[in-house]
């Protein structure tokens, strides 16, 4: 890990879990029995301050304000010692659908998407889905169909895809290899909604096909994991009595690539900067 | 909103054509007409992108073929024919992850706005029903919409792919009268196309209008064949699952095989197939392997007439 400032970009629209994701990093990390764990402490707490009061008392941390963006700095170490800080950001998720539905990029992100070396995308599969086409119907269901005007809705793998190349365009990042920089890790947040043992590349390739590909085609080795921050929906008025009891530092849990659980969710941060596989 | 005194530049919807960054350096932007009352927009700092998303335009076009020119798809046949529903169907494949295989995968897309709104009206959005892509009206003097596919081979070389979704009117004019006036956008495909589609519509072919379908494929393919010049060309027979007589058969495949005997053939359909498993209609993923392996012939060069060994001197007048 290198002593200069690591700043991650993190990539997500509204409700994939960004707040409460950063809220338990940062609980690992002064917990510190995880690959990262914060050196000394941290000079400014308050931008998580109240995510993580709501989950002291079990419950759902509020939705992030459109406008906000705050990077937090956090003084880390690695397991061999290596320190270095961490930059890790806040912001309201509409931020990112207006880039996506506007197609234009303010310049404080432009910035930004210049600047960090390694980019984590999260994704809610649950939020996704592959829309049914006339290949579920049969032909003969259509005949005499009147055609009606609809507005194009563009679809949810198209609209991701559409805003990692947006984002490739600003980083100057087109070529005809694969990439090595900036390192991409995806997150399928709110892997507790899934139900499921699958690992988190098959998951990712059954519920969003031409997304992965793209994500193969386009990285020289992305890093997919699955992210479950809270172990279970939370709700934002009524306590959870687990959460209360032992405290959010007991749950949450990544999937790493082979299909096992770790409770340690600052591995796939750890993985990015240091450019593991 | 003031538009760039250049033609090609689409500013300040798109990027300045002539590359500068900040519009107000730019000498086109600051010599073009003020619209009467109109307000200059807040010059913001945000940045736009070169493509909007929609079927590439010919100028749009200037941002995909940069570095390489991409393979040109032309789908060329008589309106009604399927074409569109063809490049929709395409898309969703793709988009389930079932046209891809260990060999290509998926590799982005610079119209996916485009893609989707020919394949819109073949999803299912609830309450609302599939149906077949809306006509495809002429438009006379534009051109064809051009939808972009990047694949990348399991070498790691990536290929670009431009499908041309165009007007069935188009062609069968273009097959009338080569120079005709409103065949514009056939022309530009004839012109530009790497590999041809050839649609024949087992539907229209079995219809009341057999005759007149029999008629304007004929004249199609006979333009085809002359204009074509060699590039690899296949004879798609679409809607499949609707038999026609064999006479019928015999006849198109006589007017197409004639004139071009290296031409390939495929049946599609957008039917599931009878087996079980994966729905992917019927002949369209070997149709899209076939178009996706065409390469351009390489080009040769004259050789050389050196008038001398030494390099320095080789051309000369002497």
């Amino acid at each position: 890990m290198r002593a200069k400032s690591n700043s991650i970009l993190i990539i997500g629209e509204s409700g994939v879990g960004k707040t409460h994701y950063g809220a338990q990093v940062l609980k690992r990390l002064m917990k510190g029995d995880g690959q990262l764990r914060m050196d000394g402490a941290a000079i400014n707490l308050q931008p998580f301050e109240a995510a993580m009061e709501s989950l002291n008392e079990g419950m759902a941390a509020g939705h992030t304000a459109t406008t906000t963006y705050v990077d937090s700095i956090w003084p880390i170490a690695d397991a061999g010692g290596a320190k270095g800080e961490l930059v890790w950001p806040d912001y309201g998720g509409e931020q990112i659908k207006s880039i996506s539905s506007t197609r234009r990029i303010p310049s404080a992100w432009r910035v930004r998407v210049l600047s960090s070396p390694a980019w984590i995308l999260l994704v809610r599969l649950q939020q996704t889905l592959v829309s049914d086409d006339i290949f579920s119907r049969p032909l003969s269901a259509l005949r005499g169909a009147s055609s009606e005007n609809r507005e194009v809705r563009i679809s949810d793998q198209a609209r991701l895809i559409e805003l990692l190349q947006m984002l490739l365009y600003v980083r100057g990042a087109i070529s005809s290899e694969r990439l090595r920089t900036p390192r991409l890790c995806v997150l399928l947040s709110c892997w507790d909604e899934l139900s499921t043992n699958e690992c988190p590349t098959a998951a990712l390739e059954q519920r969003l096909p031409m997304f992965a590909n793209f994500v193969a085609s386009t990285w020289d080795r992305p890093m997919v994991f699955g992210l479950s921050a809270l172990e279970r929906p939370l709700s934002p008025h009524n306590r959870d009595t687990d959460y209360v009891a032992r405290g959010p530092e007991q749950f949450g849990y990544i999937v790493l690539p082979n299909g096992e659980r770790s409770p340690d969710l600052t591995l796939p941060i750890q993985r990015l900067l240091v450019g593991d596989v | 909103m003031n538009a760039c005194s250049r033609s090609n530049c689409f500013a300040p919807e798109t990027t300045c054509d002539l590359g500068f960054f900040d519009r107000s350096n730019c000498p086109s932007w600051k010599g073009r007409v003020e619209s009467p009352g109109g307000q200059d927009e807040a010059l913001s700092d945000e940045l736009v992108l070169p493509w909007s998303g929609s079927a590439l335009g010919l100028v749009d076009l200037g941002f995909v073929a940069g570095c390489k020119k991409p393979l040109v798809v032309g789908v060329a046949g008589p309106q009604n024919a399927g074409k569109t529903t063809l490049l929709a169907a395409w898309y969703l494949l793709v988009g389930r992850g079932l046209a891809c295989s260990e060999k290509r995968k998926f590799a982005g897309s610079y119209s996916f706005g485009g893609w989707e709104a020919v394949a819109g009206s073949l999803r299912w959005t609830p309450g609302l029903l599939p149906n077949f892509p809306p006509h495809t009206t002429s438009r006379e003097g534009r051109a064809p919409g051009l939808l972009h596919l990047a694949f990348r081979d399991a070498d790691a070389q990536p290929r670009s792919y431009l499908f041309a979704d165009a007007p069935g009117e188009w062609f069968q004019k273009w097959a009338l009268n080569r120079d005709a006036v409103d065949a514009e956008g056939a022309r530009w495909v004839a012109g530009q196309a790497d590999v041809f589609l050839l649609v024949a519509d087992c539907e229209a072919l079995s219809s009341a209008n057999m005759g007149s379908a029999r008629g304007s494929l004929q004249l199609l393919a006979r333009r085809l064949a002359a204009e074509r010049a060699d590039r690899p060309i296949a004879l798609v027979w679409t809607k499949s699952d609707i038999p026609i007589s064999s006479a019928m058969a015999v006849a198109v495949r006589e007017a197409v095989l004639g004139t071009m005997p290296d031409a390939a053939e495929f049946s599609v359909s957008i039917v599931p197939s009878a087996e079980g498993g994966a729905d992917k209609g019927h002949g369209l993923i070997e149709l899209l392997n076939w178009t996706l392996n065409i390469r351009r012939k390489p080009v040769s060069l004259p050789p050389v007439n050196a008038t001398s060994a030494d390099p320095l001197f080789m051309f000369g007048a002497r």
